[in-house]
């Protein structure tokens, strides 16, 4: 559901990060906006709350340039995790082109990730997607903590389709442009 | 409805920019902009939406939707009102409907031919090499 716009040439992918509350995914976002170059990056814009959950969305659009005369743009958005704002996760899973899945390592929040991803399926469903059919990268996020989940046992889990997988520790940025990377790199291949 | 992938044509574009260019002047808004209900930009006209909708600032937003899929967004401040704005929006939003249910028409049409058009694996290959020295620490 790109959006090719063949008059003013430009192409617009819309990738989702999606995963359970405090997994994480708005701090992908953060090192992401504060490492690429000044003009690949436009504002991004946070709808959060005092304590700074994400109320409604994050959105950093990204922009590679030209590209044969095409100007091309990954627009990155954040749904919120907490469980109560599933209206808004549904609105803003609807047109994606490819799926971040950020899940949270540590032991106590086993349970929150396997009920996320459940309620991903579920609002793909709603839109008539699937998951198979959609580019899809799983993060396993807070590889730094000390109570965490061995990766085999969370990819039996939440990977069961053997989507490409990354470790990361997203506060000092390790394994997010690599998770990055393989999410774009698999949503052009459904445009090309 | 068309699925997949969804085209402007030139015409339409300037006719849609036509709207809202003349919503803008007309409401004195500070920005009007045209999104796809997946959140894809269609079109915007006026300031850049500099928005860090947080807290603590003075600038309200109107929306509405056209057509079941395209959101008319209105960025205004205080130079003018929420009635001017909801009135000129409805306007705009008319005229706006007429254009897109004629663009929806002609894509249900050129859709299959659009789709066919694909990319191919140049554009791949640049967009991919792209990513790896834009994305990157
Ligand atoms: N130790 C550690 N903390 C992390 C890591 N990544 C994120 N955090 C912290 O986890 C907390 C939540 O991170 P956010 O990015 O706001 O989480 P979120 O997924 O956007 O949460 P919601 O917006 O509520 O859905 C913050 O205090 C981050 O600093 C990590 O890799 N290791
Ligand atoms: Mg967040």
């Amino acid at each position: 559901m790109s959006l090719i716009n063949y008059s003013s040439r430009e192409i617009n992918c819309k990738i989702v990060y999606y995963g359970p509350g405090l997994c994480g995914k708005t701090t992908n976002l953060q090192h992401i906006y504060s490492r690429v170059p000044q003009e690949t990056r436009g504002k991004m814009i946070s709808l959060a709350t005092e304590m700074d959950r994400t109320l409604f969305f994050d959105f950093l659009p990204l922009e590679l340039g030209q590209i044969r005369g095409f100007r091309t743009r990954f627009h990155l958005y954040t749904v919120p995790g907490q469980v109560y704002y599933n209206a808004s996760r549904k609105l803003i899973l609807k047109g994606v082109d490819g799926i971040v899945f950020v899940a949270d390592s540590q032991i106590d929040r086993f349970e929150a990730n396997v009920e996320s991803y459940m309620n991903m399926l579920d609002n793909l469903t709603e839109h008539d997607l699937n998951l198979e059919r959609i580019p899809f990268v799983m993060q396993y996020n807070k590889r730094d903590l000390p109570r965490v989940v061995p990766v085999d046992d969370l990819e039996r889990e939440l990977n069961p389709r053997k989507a490409p997988y990354f470790e990361a520790v997203a506060l000092r940025g390790t394994g997010v442009f690599d998770t990055l990377k393989v999410a774009c790199k698999l949503v052009l291949k459904t445009l090309g | 409805m068309v699925k997949g992938n969804w085209a402007l044509f030139e015409e339409d574009f300037w006719a849609i920019n036509t709207i809202l260019q003349s919503l803008i002047q007309t409401s004195s808004s500070k920005s009007v902009m045209l999104i796809d209900k997946t959140g894809q930009l269609i079109s915007s006209i006026g300031e850049p939406p500099g928005f860090d909708v947080t807290q603590g600032t003075n600038e309200s937003m109107y929306l509405s939707l056209i057509a079941n899929r395209v959101i008319l967004v209105v960025l205004f401040d205080r130079k003018t009102s929420l009635g001017l704005v909801r009135l000129k929006a409805r306007r705009g939003g008319e005229e706006l409907l007429s254009v897109l249910n004629k663009l929806f028409d002609k894509l249900q049409y050129k859709n299959e031919e659009i789709s066919a058009a694909t990319l191919g694996a140049e554009f791949t290959a640049e967009a991919e090499s792209e990513i790896d020295s834009l994305f990157k620490e």
